[in-house]
């Protein structure tokens, strides 16, 4: 079950990275109309209940809607299993990232981007050679914030992933699922995992983050 | 060689420039505000909304007419800002071979013009504001662009500075023989490193030329940074630690002598510097004074400018003149009863000549 929990929040990050780094990029740099929207759009999950983004999913997903017509079509089948789990969690840890790695093209200096193109790299180029190394940190930290929020999420995969022990339940659903049955030392030790993990992910962020620092500085 | 014809609208107004630069520098003068930046980064394609022509070599740049403007990586021209804007996660070394054309050749020749060897390992933070204008330009150099647009890279050093850094920028000019367009607010480093000069002001082009006649010209450069009126070229003579002075050589034969410039050898150019109310004036020949120069000259034109007069001089002899500018009160001309076509002697201390 940690192994469970651990995969899926790991590919659920992975999952939201790249449409994240580009919606946090388009943020960033885009000023034109319709970005206020925009911007409340993508912060949306962050303020609403999980069930209740739980249940748009779920909805969506249904075999009524065009999208749950083609997935039953095509033989995939992602309520309650696995696949859910992931969705939920992509979908609750997207606005996290896109808010840090935003921050983080924010702080790029725009003029060095535009020095990297007079000396002859593409925006693919300078983005891959200056941007990105310049936004590194910013973006470690949304990971590392969003993989946790993934290997926390609750209220939205209960919804659409169900809690089946063995099957789509994850450390956080088991920490609940222990406390109803009333087994409090299992919840206990599922909930002192969940701090170690925490504590770990960002621990070896903040190393990176040390590391790259001290050989900038050198 | 550029030609540009230019609208370039910005915030307050728009500046409009049409100019055929050939090789060489050109120094991109004016008042700040004059829009001097703005011109550098529509040539550079790092700012949109320019309407007109730019051609290098033939190449077209911008044609606006006809909706054209290439990428700033399609230009082939190297801008240094004036904060150097070095890359802060990369070496000296990565900074200089960053370009995508930066061949070993040229990056090897570029850190020898700029004497980067013993920086190379060192990252822009620990770099001094010398050291990264050198690693600037021998990044822009190691692209080997068709046109290097450097924007006033003395304007953040001290003076001290300056002096160290103008050398290298006359490497880059002589070694590589980039066609650069040079912003500065100097007049020194303009006729120190200039073959061309492009005064803007008000938006436009006010004056083109040899940057030493411009300058020159009372009155066409009202700038008050700018207020040195007297302005000849010189060769450095002889040097007198004991006397405290340096003698140098003016274009009439006749010499001047400066406060002791021992950093400039023997036969070196340079430009000496007189503000036109430091000349003083006197009828007969003046004894037992501690200025040092002292030339006859003849009055040519006299004439009230402002709460003062200008009186232009000649020399008296024949010969290559030097033409001198020199500003007195009212009450000067009166007492002395000063008149066009009188002698006079003019004399300067020489603390108040200065190289530039």
């Amino acid at each position: 079950m940690i192994g469970f929990s651990l995969a899926t929040a790991a590919g659920a990050t992975l999952l939201i990275l790249p449409p994240g780094v580009l919606a946090a990029l388009a943020l960033a740099r885009y000023q034109g109309p319709g970005k206020g929207v925009l911007e409340t759009l993508l912060a949306l999950p962050l303020v609403l209940p999980p069930t209740a983004v739980g249940l748009l999913l779920l909805e969506a997903l249904g075999r009524r809607t065009p999208l749950g017509g083609w997935l039953a079509s095509q033989g995939i089948v992602v309520v309650f299993t696995w696949k859910a789990v992931v969705l939920a969690m992509a979908v609750m840890s997207f606005p996290l990232l896109v808010r840090s790695a935003r921050t983080a093209f924010e702080e790029v200096d725009l003029r060095l981007v535009g020095l990297a193109r007079t000396l002859g790299c593409g925006p693919v180029a300078a983005f891959r050679r200056v941007t990105l190394p310049l936004a590194w940190r910013g973006l470690l930290a949304g990971v590392v914030l969003a993989f946790s929020r993934a290997l926390g999420e609750f209220g939205a995969t209960v919804m659409i992933a169900g809690n089946i022990p063995g099957k789509t339940q994850t450390l956080s659903l088991a920490i609940f699922h222990n406390n109803q049955l009333g087994r409090d030392d299992r919840a206990l030790v599922l909930a002192g995992v969940t701090t170690a993990l925490a504590f770990a992910a960002l621990w070896t962020a903040e190393w990176f983050t040390r590391r790259r620092t001290r050989r900038a500085s050198a | 060689m550029i030609e540009i014809d230019l609208e370039l609208p910005l915030a307050s107004f728009a500046l409009r420039v049409a100019a055929r630069l050939d090789g060489g520098v050109t120094a991109v003068m004016g008042p700040s505000g004059s829009g001097k930046t703005s011109l550098l980064e529509a040539i550079a394609g790092l700012r949109r909304g320019a309407k007109g022509r730019i051609l290098l070599d033939g190449r077209v740049l911008v044609d606006s007419a006809r909706g054209m403007a290439l990428a700033p990586e399609a230009r082939r021209v190297g801008y240094v800002p004036q904060d150097a804007g070095l890359f802060p996660h990369l070496t000296a070394r990565a900074n200089v071979g960053f370009g995508a054309r930066a061949d070993a050749e040229a990056v090897a020749s570029a850190i020898a013009t700029l004497e980067l060897g013993p920086l190379l390992e060192r990252h822009p933070a620990s770099l001094s504001g010398g050291e990264k204008q050198r690693v600037a330009l021998a990044r822009a150099l190691a692209t080997r662009p068709r046109l290097l647009l450097l924007d006033e890279p003395l304007a953040a050093l001290d003076v001290g500075l300056r002096g160290r850094i103008l050398p290298y920028l006359l490497r880059v000019r002589d070694e590589w023989k980039t066609p650069v367009l040079y912003v500065t607010h100097n007049v020194g480093e303009a006729i120190a490193l200039a073959g061309h000069l492009l005064l803007l002001r008000d938006g436009r082009v006010e004056a083109t030329g040899a940057p030493f006649d411009l300058l020159a010209t009372p009155g066409m450069v009202t700038d008050a940074a700018l207020g040195v009126e007297n302005l000849f070229p010189g060769r450095v003579r002889t040097h007198d630690p004991e006397g405290g002075v340096t003698s140098v050589e003016l274009p009439a034969g006749q010499t001047i002598a400066v406060p002791l410039a021992a950093d400039c050898a023997p036969g070196m150019q340079v430009t000496v510097a007189v503000r036109a109310e430091d000349v003083i004036v006197s009828k007969g020949v003046p004894e037992g004074i501690s200025a040092r120069n002292i030339y006859e000259v003849r009055i040519t034109a006299l004439s009230r400018t402002g709460p003062d007069v200008t009186l232009r001089c000649a020399a008296a002899e024949g010969g290559p003149t030097l033409e001198w500018i020199v500003r007195v009160t009212p009450a000067a001309v009166t007492s002395l009863g000063l008149g066009v076509g009188q002698t006079v002697f003019l004399a300067v201390k020489s603390h108040s000549v200065r190289l530039v």
